[in-house]
C-alpha cells in the first residue's frame, strides 16, 4: 500500500505501523517509551503525529492505504514540547552529576526540544514558604531509593514512567505502584529488587532511574595510587558493545590501549581462564558420566552449565529441585582472578594485598561474583563513565596487544568468550541442549522435570542471545 | 412535577428489595419468561435496537449496536459485564437502583448475557459499595433458588453463572478495558484500542460491558417493545434517564425523566428550584468531569447525541449559587483527578498533578502570569494528547470555568 508522510509517498505494508514507516525512511519522531520490539505501551505522548487534524501517537496507529501523516507542526510541536516539560518538571535534573549524563535519551529530547522554561515549578518569589514546603514534600514523597543489592540501583527521583523495565524484565520483578502523580515504577510490597540480576533493565532504561551499582570511585582511587597494581581482566563479548560508548574503539588492541591509558598496570585476556574452565568442566561431567552410565537403566547424567550466574540464579529460585545439577567448576573470570593473586603474584613477587583484579564484563550478574579474589566487575555502561570520570578523550587511540598470562591466550576460545557459547567447544559425544532467554529456559528445564528430555550436558544463558546481548552492555541511544 | 413515563424507578419504595416476591408481584421476571418461552437471542438484540436505547454510563454509545457485534461473533466463549463501579461525584443513580430494586437489575443481567452468548456474567461492583454488593448477593441467590440464572434456566437450554466482582474504587475502572483489566487480575488502567472488547475483552474473548442503567432498561423493553421504548423522551436517544440533583436545589436526589429535558425543567420543575435567598450561578452536568452551563444554557435539551452541546455524562446535575467559592469547587475538582489519574500516559499523571499544585496556589484568587500559562498548557495537552478520556474529562471543568465564569480575569 502507499501512504503519504509530509505530503511524500512511500510504501508501507500490513501491519506496520506510522512510526515503524517514519524510522525505516529516517523521518525524524521522537520517542521515549518504544523501543524496539517491547509491546507499544504508548504512554510518553511524544511520538505524536497529526492524521485528519487530529493528534495520533505514531507508535500504535497501523497504516492504511492513502493515509496522510503530517509529522512536523506547530500543534504537534506544542504537543512534544508541554508534555517534555511536564516530565522535566518531575524529573531530578541533576545532569552533571548523574550517572547517565550524556548517555541519556530524556536529556537528549531535552536538548532536541529546548526545554528551557519550566513554567510548572513556580518560582520562589511567585509562591509562600508554606506553599514552598508542600511542593517540596508533595515532589519527594515518591522518590523511591533501592540499592541494597550489588548489581542494580534504583532511583525513581529520575524515572520517566516508560514502562520499558516491565516489559524487558524476564521473571516480572517490576510493576506500578500506587497511581495518579503518586505513581512509582516498583517491585511487588515495595521490596527490595531480588531478582535474577540478568540486567535487562538496566540497559534499556533511558534515564538513570536504574543504573549499574558499583565502586567506580574507589577504581578510580586505586588506578591512581603507584603501590596498587590494577589488573583489567576483559570479558570479550564487551567488544560486541563497546562502540557506543567509544566509537572507533573497535578491536580488543584498541580496548586493551585504553585500559591502559586509564591506568590498569596489566590488562589481560581472559583466554587462560576460559582454557582451564573447559578442562574443569570436563573432569567434572565425564567421571560422573562414565559412572553413572555403568547402570544400565540411566542413559543420561545431567551437568548444568554455571557460565552464567544470572542463569544459576534462575534455576536455584525457581528451579531448586535441579539446583544440584548446576556444576560445581568456578567460572573463568574467577580462576583467572585467583590465578592473578596466587601463581601470578608469586611469579611477579609481588603481594597480592596490592593487587586489584577488575573484569570488564558484558554482564550484570557477575557483578555477584565479587570475592576476596575478584575485586571488581564493570560493565561496559561503567567503564564508559570511567572514562568520562578520568576526562580522557578516546579518540586516535592506537592499538596494542593484551599482556601474556601465564600460558598466554588461545585462539580456539575465541568464539566462546565472544559469546559464551561453550556447546561447540564441550568433547562433541556428550549429548548437549542449549537454552538462550529464560522463556527457553523454563521450557527445556520443565522438559527435563517431565522426563521428555534428557541430555548430559546443559547449557544456559539468560540473555536472549548470550553475552553479546548481555544486560551489561551499552546500548545506542536513538530516540529520532 | 411533570407525570412522566417511569420505567426504572416505577417500583422503587413499592416494594421490598430484600424480597423477591414483591418484585414478582409487580410482574418481575416477565420479561425473562418471555424471553426465554417466546424469543430468539437475536429477536431480543432486534428488539434493543429498535428500542434507540444507549448506553447510559456517558459515552451514549448504542446499546443494541454494541450487543450485535458480541452476538454475532462466533466465539464459544463470550462475557457480558454489568458495570456498577459508578464513582464520578456526585452521582450515586446506580447505587439506587440496587438498593430499591434490585431484582429489576439482574433481569436485565441475566436477558442481556444470554442474547448476546455469554455463559458468564459478572457485574463488577464498586468496592466501596458494600451494603449494595450484600443486597446483590441476596438477590442473586433468590433468583438462583427461583431457577431464573444458574444451569438450564426455566427449563429450557440456557445456562448462566453470574459474578460479583467488587473493584476497588478506581474511579479509571469505570473505563471498560480498565474494568477488564481489573477482573483479568491486572492494574486498573485503560488497554490499548482496537482490538475493542467487542473483539478481544475479558481474557481475550468477545465481551460486552454495559452500565447498570442502560441494563435496568433491558426487561421494560423486551416485555413491552423496542417501538414503543423508542417514542419515549428524545428521538436521537430515546427513553428515560436517572438524573441526580444535587448542590443548591430545595429537593436533592435521584429522579427518572425522559430525555431530552431541559435543564431548567429539571432544576425548577424536579429539584423544586432553588432555595430562597440563593442566586443561580450556574450548573455542572455530568459529574466533576461535566461541562459547566450558564443561565443562558438552561434550556438546552439534554440528550446522549454528539450534537448535544452539553453532554449528558453521568445525569449528575449540580447546582452551584453565588454564595459558593469556585476556588474550592476548583480544589475539589482538580484533588479528584489528581487522586484519580491511574498514572499510564505523560499528559494524565503529570498534568492532573500540576494542575492541582497550580489550583492550591489559586485559592486566594491570585495567580502569576506563569502559573496562568501553565493552566492553558496542561488543559490544552490533557485535551489533546491523553491515552483515555480520563484526561479529557480533567480538563472539561476547570476550562469551562475560564471561559465562562472568567476566573483567570478575560
Amino acid at each position: 500500500m502507499e501512504i503519504k508522510i509530509n505530503g511524500k509517498k512511500y510504501a508501507a505494508s500490513e501491519g506496520e505501523t506510522v512510526l515503524d514507516v517514519c524510522r525505516r525512511e529516517n523521518i525524524p519522531v521522537p520517542t521515549l517509551c518504544q523501543h524496539g520490539k517491547l509491546k507499544r505501551e504508548a504512554v510518553c505522548r511524544l511520538c505524536l503525529v497529526e492524521i485528519g487534524g487530529k493528534l495520533v501517537t505514531s507508535c500504535t496507529t497501523k497504516v492504511s492505504n492513502g493515509l496522510e501523516i503530517i509529522t512536523e507542526s506547530e500543534k504537534i510541536k506544542k504537543a512534544r514540547e508541554i508534555n517534555l516539560e511536564l516530565l522535566w518538571s518531575d524529573h531530578a535534573g541533576k545532569c552533571i552529576s548523574c550517572k547517565k549524563n550524556r548517555q541519556c535519551e530524556f536529556q537528549k529530547l531535552a536538548e532536541e526540544y529546548k526545554i528551557e522554561n519550566f513554567h510548572f515549578v513556580p518560582r520562589r518569589v511567585e509562591i509562600t514558604s508554606d506553599e514552598e514546603l508542600n511542593l517540596v514534600r508533595d515532589n519527594w514523597a515518591r522518590v523511591v531509593v533501592d540499592e541494597e543489592n550489588p548489581v542494580i540501583a534504583r532511583t525513581t527521583e529520575y524515572c520517566v514512567e516508560c514502562r520499558r523495565c516491565i516489559n524487558i524484565c524476564p521473571v516480572k520483578s517490576y510493576g506500578f505502584n500506587h497511581r495518579g502523580g503518586a505513581s512509582v515504577v516498583g517491585t511487588a510490597y515495595n521490596e527490595p529488587l531480588d531478582c535474577i540480576f540478568c540486567g535487562a533493565c538496566v540497559k534499556h532504561c533511558p534515564t538513570a532511574a536504574l543504573t549499574d551499582q558499583g565502586d567506580l570511585e574507589n577504581i578510580v582511587k586505586d588506578l591512581d595510587n603507584m603501590n596498587i597494581l590494577a589488573v583489567a581482566v576483559i570479558d570479550p563479548a564487551v567488544l560486541e558493545s563497546i562502540g557506543n560508548e567509544f566509537p572507533g574503539v573497535d578491536s580488543k588492541e584498541k580496548l586493551a590501549s585504553l585500559l591502559r591509558e586509564l591506568g590498569f598496570e596489566k590488562v589481560f585476556d581472559s583466554g587462560w581462564g576460559y582454557e582451564k574452565y573447559v578442562e574443569a568442566l570436563e573432569q567434572e561431567i565425564h567421571p560422573r558420566r562414565w559412572l553413572f552410565q555403568k547402570n544400565k537403566n540411566n542413559k543420561h547424567q545431567l551437568i548444568i552449565s554455571s557460565f552464567c550466574p544470572s542463569a544459576e540464579l534462575y534455576i536455584r529460585k525457581y528451579f531448586p529441585e535441579l539446583s544440584g545439577h548446576i556444576a560445581k567448576t568456578l567460572r573463568p573470570e574467577e580462576l583467572m582472578a585467583a590465578a592473578v593473586k596466587n601463581e601470578y603474584a608469586r611469579q611477579e613477587k609481588i603481594d597480592s594485598g596490592n593487587i586489584r583484579t577488575v573484569l570488564i564484563s558484558a554482564c550484570t550478574a557477575r557483578k555477584k561474583l565479587k570475592s576476596s579474589t575478584l575485586d571488581c566487575i564493570i560493565t561496559v555502561r561503567e567503564l564508559g563513565r570511567l572514562v568520562r570520570l578520568k576526562k580522557y578523550n578516546p579518540k586516535n587511540i592506537k592499538e596494542v596487544q593484551a599482556d601474556k598470562f601465564l600460558n598466554g591466550y588461545d585462539e580456539k576460545y575465541e568464539k566462546m568468550t565472544r559469546f559464551g557459547n561453550l556447546s561447540e567447544i564441550l568433547k562433541s559425544d556428550l549429548a548437549i541442549q542449549k537454552a538462550n532467554g529464560v522463556l527457553e529456559i523454563k521450557k527445556v528445564l520443565e522438559d527435563i522435570q517431565k522426563r521428555e528430555l534428557e541430555c548430559d550436558f546443559l547449557e544456559v544463558m539468560v540473555c536472549p542471545e548470550g553475552c553479546g546481548n548481555g544486560g551489561g552492555q551499552s546500548m545506542k541511544i536513538s530516540n529520532f | 412535577m411533570q407525570n412522566s413515563t417511569k420505567i426504572i424507578t416505577q417500583h422503587w419504595n413499592d416494594i421490598n428489595p430484600l424480597k423477591i416476591e414483591d418484585y414478582l408481584n409487580v410482574g418481575g421476571y416477565k420479561a425473562l419468561h418471555r424471553f426465554v418461552k417466546k424469543m430468539s437471542p437475536r429477536q431480543a438484540i432486534e428488539e434493543i435496537k429498535k428500542s434507540g436505547l444507549c448506553g447510559r454510563g456517558g459515552a451514549g454509545y448504542p446499546t443494541g449496536q454494541k450487543l450485535e457485534m458480541v452476538g454475532v461473533s462466533g466465539a464459544t466463549e463470550k462475557y457480558f459485564i454489568c458495570n456498577l463501579d459508578e464513582s464520578e461525584p456526585g452521582t450515586y443513580k446506580d447505587r439506587m437502583l440496587v438498593d430499591y430494586d434490585p431484582h429489576l437489575l439482574i433481569e436485565g443481567v441475566i436477558i442481556v448475557a444470554l442474547s448476546v452468548g455469554a455463559y458468564k456474567a459478572y457485574i463488577y461492583i464498586n468496592g466501596n459499595y458494600k451494603k449494595q454488593k450484600d443486597i446483590l448477593e441476596i438477590a442473586l441467590a433468590q433468583a438462583r433458588e427461583k431457577n431464573f440464572w444458574g444451569a438450564g434456566i426455566l427449563g429450557s437450554e440456557y445456562d448462566l453463572e453470574i459474578e460479583i466482582f467488587s473493584g476497588a474504587g478506581a474511579y479509571i475502572c469505570g473505563e471498560e478495558t480498565a474494568l477488564i483489566n481489573s477482573i483479568e487480575g491486572n492494574r486498573g488502567e485503560p488497554k490499548l484500542r482496537p482490538p475493542y472488547p467487542t473483539d478481544a475483552g475479558l481474557f481475550g474473548k468477545p465481551t460486552a460491558v454495559n452500565n447498570a442503567e442502560t441494563i435496568a432498561n433491558i426487561p421494560w423493553i423486551i416485555s413491552q417493545g423496542g417501538e414503543k421504548y423508542a417514542k419515549i423522551g428524545a428521538a436521537c436517544s430515546p427513553g428515560t434517564k436517572l438524573y441526580i440533583l444535587g448542590g443548591t436545589v430545595k429537593n436533592p436526589g435521584v429522579v427518572e425523566a425522559p430525555t431530552g429535558i431541559t435543564i431548567r425543567e429539571l432544576i425548577y420543575d424536579f429539584g423544586g428550584g432553588l432555595p430562597e435567598g440563593k442566586d443561580f450561578w450556574f450548573a455542572q452536568i455530568g459529574g466533576a468531569s461535566g461541562k459547566l452551563v450558564v443561565e443562558n444554557e438552561l434550556d438546552i435539551p439534554l440528550t446522549f447525541s454528539r450534537d448535544c452541546p452539553i453532554p449528558l455524562g453521568s445525569g449528575a446535575v449540580l447546582v452551584v449559587d453565588k454564595s459558593v467559592d469556585i476556588h474550592d469547587l476548583i480544589l475539589s475538582w482538580t484533588g479528584f483527578f489528581r487522586r484519580e489519574s491511574c498514572g499510564k500516559c505523560v499528559p494524565c499523571r503529570e498534568g492532573t498533578f500540576r494542575l492541582d499544585e497550580i489550583a492550591g496556589r489559586l485559592k486566594d484568587g491570585k495567580i502569576s502570569d506563569r502559573d496562568k500559562q501553565a493552566v492553558y498548557d496542561i488543559l490544552w495537552t490533557l485535551n489533546n494528547t491523553t491515552f483515555c478520556p480520563l484526561g479529557k474529562f480533567a480538563a472539561t471543568a476547570f476550562s469551562d470555568a475560564i471561559s465562562k465564569l472568567k476566573i483567570l480575569g478575560d
